[in-house]
């Protein structure tokens, strides 16, 4: 095992990764920037370190910064968190070039899996099925070729990247024509490779996730998998498990499925295998996520693993601590993305001073959060303000459970969303567990806002 | 902050003079925060000054350039380390609840003039650097070493070397403090009077 982490990450996550060492016995040192001087972590730790200003691409997202510093704090492993530099597999292996370990896949297997496209193809060969979707486009006649036999609408997708940035939908091979240009332009400015290619885009979908774990000694196992589809422009809003998209049988099938393939394609660490489920039920493969998610506590509700630990413990080179038989789902978990962003101004993030801040409580409520009374939430990185997670035995009860909690929860001086979360938990449509991907963005969330407060 | 003029005066002009008193503060904080703060927020970091104060009507703002003084240094090695109290906690232990503020002022006062870590990694002065040298503002003194990559420390003013805050090899952090700059003024110490002055000078450019 480890003798010192280092934890190069903010927020919420930086919090849960320290409770995650202390429990081990493993010696964490937080790392900060400028800005995050007072956060939580930084207070709590028993060692902290400033890494560089509050600019991240000078502090979280320098490779520089953050290796420097987990040496001078003699640290032999570091925790990226998620986002930042999680998933980077260039500074996966500086960082093991200087003799530390990176918390998360080896390099190697980060750079198998670096490219979408790529482990599409991949995990197809592995047996799980994927969107129809075309070779890396070579030209704009081989994009309408491709684009005919696939079948319109299709998506144009850029090979490296997220976010939905040089994303564009077209219905019709005029459209297309004209999409290309800026599709590649917009992947060449963002990720510095203008590689495309198209997929064919599916109406009406769930976002549906399975979790593994995969030791370095052949061992591999899921943890069932997550239900995202409450979303707001691609970002994930509610997340809740198991999927009500999913019968057992479909679950089961899915999650074996999902092990099965990580473990043949040379899988290793936790990861999150993601699915589109269409109306009829069938899932097609997206992408793998090689990092710990913000997610990943509906999956610790349910099945009562620490999953950060486990994280850390594959790193070390341990073996997985169970066996799939052990992993028995109880219950319905759901997590509520705290966010200080204003529904009524068109989600403009919020930043400033917590004047009062008061968490629920009560059975099976948990809040993963950075906030305290006095904490001034910084304006250059993201607006996620904690998570709250409520468990029950039944989806309804934790529907319950979950706006009482809502209700509790205060969070003074600041803009929020928690409104916008008991409207979607007062709406029919989440109720009957029937939310897709773009439902929010086509109803609009004020309309929302609105049903809910009558 | 001025205090609110104590009236019993139920007159309307006496409520009229509150008011366009209370106009006029809210005009000078708009003026504060709106107009000036971002420029001298960006002047400060241009310039060698610690700490800027100015006034706008019976307003003032004061703005301090982070230093790695207290619990910013990097602590290591075997020197056993004791968590400070954090405010997270001191509020939630605290009879009064409204959010406590950080006794900046008083540490501001004598807050002394340093040369700070570019980065995270290991201090080398430069040879031969020695206590009472004089300094000009941008001279190289010394280096902190980051994977093999050298980051230059510099004076931030014109002054003469004081006392050491780090030691040859030692690692520190991002702003951290390593080596005081002394004003080479007869008393040896800022007057308050001329840092104003020099703040009305950068000021002025602005």
């Amino acid at each position: 095992m480890f003798n010192k982490v280092l934890i190069a990450n903010r927020g919420e996550i930086a919090l849960r990764i320290l409770r995650a060492c202390r429990t081990m016995g493993v010696g964490a040192v937080v790392a900060y920037s400028e800005a995050d001087r007072d956060s939580l972590a930084a207070q709590l730790a028993d060692e902290a370190i400033c890494i560089g200003p509050a600019d991240a691409r000078r502090s979280y997202l320098s490779a520089p910064a953050v290796i420097s510093s987990a040496i001078v704090t003699g640290c032999d492993a570091i925790h990226p968190g998620y986002g930042f530099l999680s998933e980077d597999e260039g500074f996966a292996e500086v960082v093991r070039a200087h003799g530390l370990t990176f918390i998360g896949p080896p390099p190697e297997v980060l750079n198998r899996f670096a490219s979408k496209e790529a482990t599409r193809r991949l995990f197809e060969a592995h047996g799980l099925r994927t969107i129809p979707g075309s070779q890396m486009l070579r030209d704009e006649a081989h994009a309408l070729e491709e684009a005919d036999r696939i079948g319109y609408p299709v998506m144009i997708k850029p090979a490296a990247g997220g976010g939905g940035k040089g994303m564009r939908l077209v219905r019709s091979a005029r459209e297309l024509e004209s999409s290309l240009k800026v599709s590649r332009s917009e992947a060449k400015a963002g990720f510095g490779d203008d590689s495309l290619y198209l997929e064919k885009y599916l109406e009406e979908t769930r976002h549906v996730e399975v979790q593994v774990a995969v030791d370095r000694h052949g061992n591999a196992i899921h943890l069932g998998e997550r239900d995202c589809s409450v979303q707001r422009r691609h970002q994930k809003l509610i997340e809740e498990t198991p999927s009500p998209a999913l019968s057992t049988t479909a679950r089961q099938e899915l999650c074996q499925k999902a092990v099965k393939a990580v473990s043949k394609a040379g899988y290793e660490s936790l990861g999150t295998l993601e699915f589109l489920v269409d109306g009829k039920g069938d899932a097609y493969f997206i992408e793998i996520n090689c990092r710990i998610q913000v997610e990943h506590t509906v999956t610790e509700m349910v099945t009562g693993l620490d999953m950060v630990t486990m994280q850390i413990a594959i790193a070390a080179g341990d073996r997985l601590p169970i066996r799939q038989s052990d992993v028995v789902p109880r219950g319905h978990a759901i997590q509520f993305r705290i966010l200080a962003e204003d529904p009524s101004t068109d989600f403009r993030p919020q930043a400033g001073e917590i004047l009062g801040y008061l968490t629920p409580g009560g059975p099976g409520v948990r809040m993963d959060s950075h906030l305290y009374p006095g904490y001034e939430v910084p304006s250059f990185y993201d607006s996620l303000l904690g998570k709250l997670c409520v468990w029950a035995p039944d989806r309804a009860s934790a529907i319950a459970r979950g706006d009482a909690a809502l209700r509790e929860l205060l969070v003074d001086g600041l803009d929020t969303n928690i409104e916008l979360h008991r409207a979607i938990l007062a709406n029919q449509i989440f109720v009957d567990g029937k939310m897709t991907t773009n439902l929010l963005d086509r109803v609009g969330s004020a309309p929302f806002v609105a049903a809910g407060s009558r | 902050m001025p205090q609110q003029p104590a009236t019993r005066a139920s007159a309307s002009g006496a409520t009229a003079r509150l008011d366009a008193r209370t106009g006029r503060d809210h005009k000078a904080i708009s003026a504060l925060a709106d107009d000036l703060l971002p420029a001298l927020v960006a002047k400060l970091a241009a310039s060698g000054l610690g700490e800027i104060e100015i006034r706008e009507g019976a307003w003032k703002a004061r703005l301090r350039k982070p230093t790695g003084t207290g619990r910013s240094a990097a602590r290591t090695g075997a020197e056993p380390y004791h968590a400070p109290r954090p405010a997270a906690l001191e509020h939630a232990r605290a009879e009064d609840s409204r959010p406590r503020r950080e006794p900046a002022e008083a540490e501001a006062e004598d807050a002394p003039i340093m040369a700070t870590s570019p980065a995270v990694g290991v201090f080398q002065p430069r040879k031969g650097l020695e206590a009472g040298m004089q300094v000009r503002a941008g001279e190289r003194l010394g280096t902190v070493d980051v994977l093999g990559v050298r980051e230059e420390v510099v004076s931030p003013i014109d002054g003469i070397i004081g006392t050491s805050l780090a030691e040859s090899g030692e690692p520190v952090e991002y702003g951290q403090g390593l080596i005081v700059i002394e004003i080479p003024e007869k008393s040896g110490r800022v007057e308050a009077g001329q840092a104003e002055q020099e703040a009305a000078a950068v000021l002025g450019e602005a």
